[in-house]
């Protein structure tokens, strides 16, 4: 029962680490750029919403709302920031050096607006872990002694019909077919018709909307944010997108769901901070030994620094 | 010297040896995203070494120095299977690990830390930061710093022009780790207290950015990144969550207005074209 | 007779399926100019790539004055005496000219000349080969100037130069006069005629045939991965084979 109660939990914790890590893993895919604002877009959604919902608008436009339009003042926020980053890191280099951007250029500009969108919450809301408060907290179906909670269920459905639907959208749609063509060969891509500047704030949208979502759901069903959740998450979701490959959504998924359920397995038989080296170990020899993850692609990140 | 300006003349001699300690692997083209458990290894290895044997300071500094080597060199090994985005991964797991590691072992004091009875004054660090500024100048204006930077252009090229690319690039990392475990090691001493969560993700983060955005083309880069980014926010006196949302804005714009770093070789060609208009170049 | 400098027999290489180089054989002698033409995709770079072990052969041996060098990596083979230009020039971008050509010296350096801080001292000897060198062929004017501000053909004038750092006796050279102009090419003929007088042998990929026949003695022609030619420049116009590579097959 313990074993199947476990496997219930990393499954749920999987469910948060899969939206992410499909961010990560559609920009790698389709820029060759880690992006790392990724987690401080996911802690954005979180701590927006909650302040939103707690002090109102800002300039005194609102009364403080309600979960669901606080989130999603949030996660409109999310998509902002996502753009303000493309315009600063990604655009810019793309239009001044064309393919031969050197990789690490758009890594560094990343890690500084990670750290101006971390810093910045710190300095406005400081760094205490805020209550955020949902009517469904505590609504849970039991079986037996198992404990299933009705909010993570539908967020596992949830971020599963996101990234369906969005596989889908890559496989099936003209914009996803212009993705896929970038993702192979910006040049070509552009000789064949595509407009590659307009595909790349595409995917910096879905990227805004994925964190966002992914940090909703985790103020709903953990009931609480603060400015380093995405810390957490993100050094997940990068080792969830490494197992499942380089580039690949539906390795993401996998790799979400197996870093979740080993991180919920890692703690309860050795501990709280065995996670860390179960995880970032597992992640460490699959680089080495199996670098193109489960169902990456060979040629994805390989570039010169 | 005022205790102030002691502490941050001792906290700006660490941040540049472990500036160095990057860049030197940056210069032959890898990026090490795992800077903080390089450095965590040899204040660990320091702390542990001072307790158990109480040996005396140079030696501490020395072993520290040679551990964070061995490591390096020990890793190199697995990591430079790596390439691109796969090594700043692989480098920044390794820094996960070490500390995941620290974290889960009672005899390193977990989470609580280690303290230590030894000390060191400002002055030792100064002298170190020096030699290891001298050594880094020095090992850049060599046949090998050539080599270097010749593997972190073209490997392919280097490789038929007769560079041991591997040599250089392993003994690039056996080196980042001696530096590293240097700067561990005086650290140790200077605050005489070790814990795990100092040596973060975001310490591996920032020590790569002064290394960066300081400029990885020449030697100049590493001691400048470092000092601009440790002393301009001591000058801009702000709270430190404010002091760190400055740095990811200048860090923005410096890519923006510089991306090769702030010391580039034409720079110092300007410059030195300046001081010394008469001297027919050669370099 | 001497031992040929560069005898190449029954090379082959694929790359998964596909064939690059079947069966090919032909021998450079020493002090020789000669060519190694052919239609795009013939095998000619493929060819070169064997030659200076980026690649290894699937079959078939490499001899460098007499000694097969099919186990020495590519990193040794400078050592023995053979540089090499590229196609696509690549010269380090971050590097001066100077220091690139200083770069060409790097394996005749022994351990002592690795650990002399060089860059540092403006009189060092092995910056003053390098700069003489530059000054030989009329150079000297961009020693300290960046790679990447530079034309096209002085860059390849001076990949030629770093790769003559390393005193070869054998220069192989990947189109040197690709994308240059007629007064450029002049100027390379002239420059690589000067190289070939101080004794060192030439084998040039080309696909500039007016240069090739003022330049170069002996010819191998290449196509589809095949050697169809083999023997002075001056019996390409007679041969049958050759002209129907070039000219189709009712020629």
């Amino acid at each position: 029962m313990v074993f199947t109660q476990q496997l219930v939990n990393g499954l749920m914790l999987g469910s948060i680490y899969i939206s992410v890590a499909v961010a990560f893993t559609l920009t790698i895919g389709i820029l060759n750029f880690l992006n790392f604002t990724i987690p401080a877009l996911y802690m954005l959604a979180g701590m927006v919403g909650w302040s939103v919902s707690y002090y109102g608008l800002p300039f005194g436009l609102s009364e403080p709302l309600g979960w669901a339009p606080s989130l999603l003042v949030g996660i409109t926020c999310s998509v902002l920031a996502s753009l303000l980053v493309e315009r600063f890191t990604y655009r810019y280099f793309k239009i001044k050096h064309g393919d031969s951007t050197e990789h690490a250029i758009p890594l560094v500009s990343s890690l500084g607006f990670l750290l101006i969108f971390e810093y910045a919450i710190l300095g406005a809301h400081g760094s205490e872990t805020r209550g955020f408060h949902t009517p469904f907290t505590d609504l849970n179906w039991r079986f037996a002694d198992l404990v299933i909670s009705i909010p993570q269920v539908t967020s596992l459905i949830l971020s599963l019909c996101i990234v369906v639907g969005l596989s889908f959208m890559l496989k099936k749609t003209r914009i996803g077919r212009a993705l896929r063509a970038t993702a192979e060969s910006p040049d070509t891509a552009t000789l064949m018709g595509v407009e590659v500047r307009k595909i790349v704030p595409i995917v910096f949208v879905l990227t805004g909307l994925l964190c966002g979502l992914a940090g909703s759901i985790f103020a709903v069903n953990y009931s609480e944010v603060s400015p380093y959740m995405g810390d957490h998450v993100g050094t997940k979701a990068i080792a969830a997108m490494v197992i499942g490959g380089l580039g690949s959504v539906w390795g993401a998924i996998a790799g979400g769901l197996i870093v979740g359920i080993s991180e919920t397995f890692s703690i309860h038989f050795f501990g709280a901070s065995s996670a860390q080296i179960t995880v970032w170990g597992l992640l460490l020899v699959l680089l080495i030994f199996r670098p193109n993850g489960l169902f990456g692609h060979n040629a994805i990140g390989k570039g010169k620094f | 010297m005022s205790g102030y300006l002691s502490g941050l003349i001792g906290i700006l001699g660490i941040n540049i040896i472990f500036a160095y300690s990057i860049y030197v692997t940056a210069a032959t083209g890898q990026l090490n995203l795992g800077g903080a458990g390089f450095q965590a290894i040899g204040a660990y290895s320091c702390a542990v070494l001072s307790e158990m044997f109480g040996l005396s300071i140079p030696f501490l500094l020395l072993l520290s120095t040679i551990i964070g080597a061995t490591v390096g060199f020990l890793v190199a090994f697995p990591i430079l299977r790596t390439r691109g985005v796969y090594m700043v991964l692989a480098t920044f797991a390794f820094a996960e690990i070490v500390a995941g590691v620290i974290l889960n072992s009672d005899s390193l004091g977990g989470p609580t830390g280690l303290v230590l009875s030894d000390y060191i004054e400002t002055d030792v660090i100064i002298w170190s930061t020096i030699g290891v500024v001298v050594f880094c100048f020095y090992l850049m204006s060599t046949r090998i710093g050539l080599a270097m930077r010749a593997v972190h252009d073209d490997e392919a090229v280097a490789d038929l022009l007769g560079v041991n690319r591997r040599a250089v690039q392993v003994g690039a990392f056996a080196i980042g780790g001696a530096l590293a475990g240097l700067s561990g090691g005086l650290y140790a001493l200077y605050f005489g207290f070790v814990e795990a969560q100092y040596f973060n993700a975001f310490l591996s983060i920032f020590v790569l950015l002064y290394v960066l955005i300081g400029g990885t083309q020449t030697a100049w880069g590493a001691l400048i990144g470092a000092s601009f980014f440790t002393l301009v926010p001591e000058l801009l006196r702000m709270g430190d969550d404010w002091r760190f949302f400055i740095f990811g804005v200048i860090i923005v714009v410096m890519m923006i207005w510089r991306p090769e770093g702030m010391v580039t070789r034409q720079a110092i060609d300007r410059i030195t074209l300046k001081l010394f208009p008469v001297v027919r170049r050669h370099g | 007779m001497a031992d040929p400098i560069l005898q190449i027999s029954s090379v082959s290489k694929n790359f998964g399926g596909v064939v690059v180089l079947e069966d090919v054989s032909f021998v450079v002698e020493a002090g020789a100019r000669h060519a190694l033409i052919g239609p795009n995709g013939a095998g000619k770079t493929t060819m070169f790539n064997v030659i200076s072990g980026v690649y290894q052969q699937n079959a078939g041996d490499v001899l460098f004055a007499g000694q097969n060098i099919n186990d020495i990596p590519s990193r040794k083979r400078i050592a023995l005496g053979m540089a090499r230009s590229f196609q696509n020039i690549r010269l380090m971008p971050h590097l001066s000219v100077t220091e690139n050509v200083m770069l060409g010296q790097h394996s005749q350096a022994g351990i002592l000349d690795l650990l002399k801080p060089i860059m540092a001292m403006p009189r060092a000897h092995d910056k003053e080969r390098a700069v003489e060198l530059l000054d030989n062929f009329g150079l000297e004017a961009f020693q300290g100037r960046s790679v990447s501000e530079l034309p096209y053909g002085v860059r390849k004038k001076i990949e030629v130069v770093r790769a003559l750092m390393a005193n070869p006796r054998l220069l192989l050279l990947d189109e040197p006069a690709a994308g240059l102009n007629v007064a450029e090419t002049a100027t390379l003929h002239d420059f690589l005629v000067e190289v070939a007088e101080r004794g060192v042998t030439l084998l040039l990929v080309e696909h500039d045939m007016p240069f090739v026949n003022k330049l170069c003695d002996t010819v191998t022609v290449m196509n589809f991965g095949r050697r169809i030619y083999d023997g002075p420049v001056s019996g390409l116009r007679e041969d049958k084979n050759v002209l129907e590579a070039y000219l189709g097959a009712d020629a």
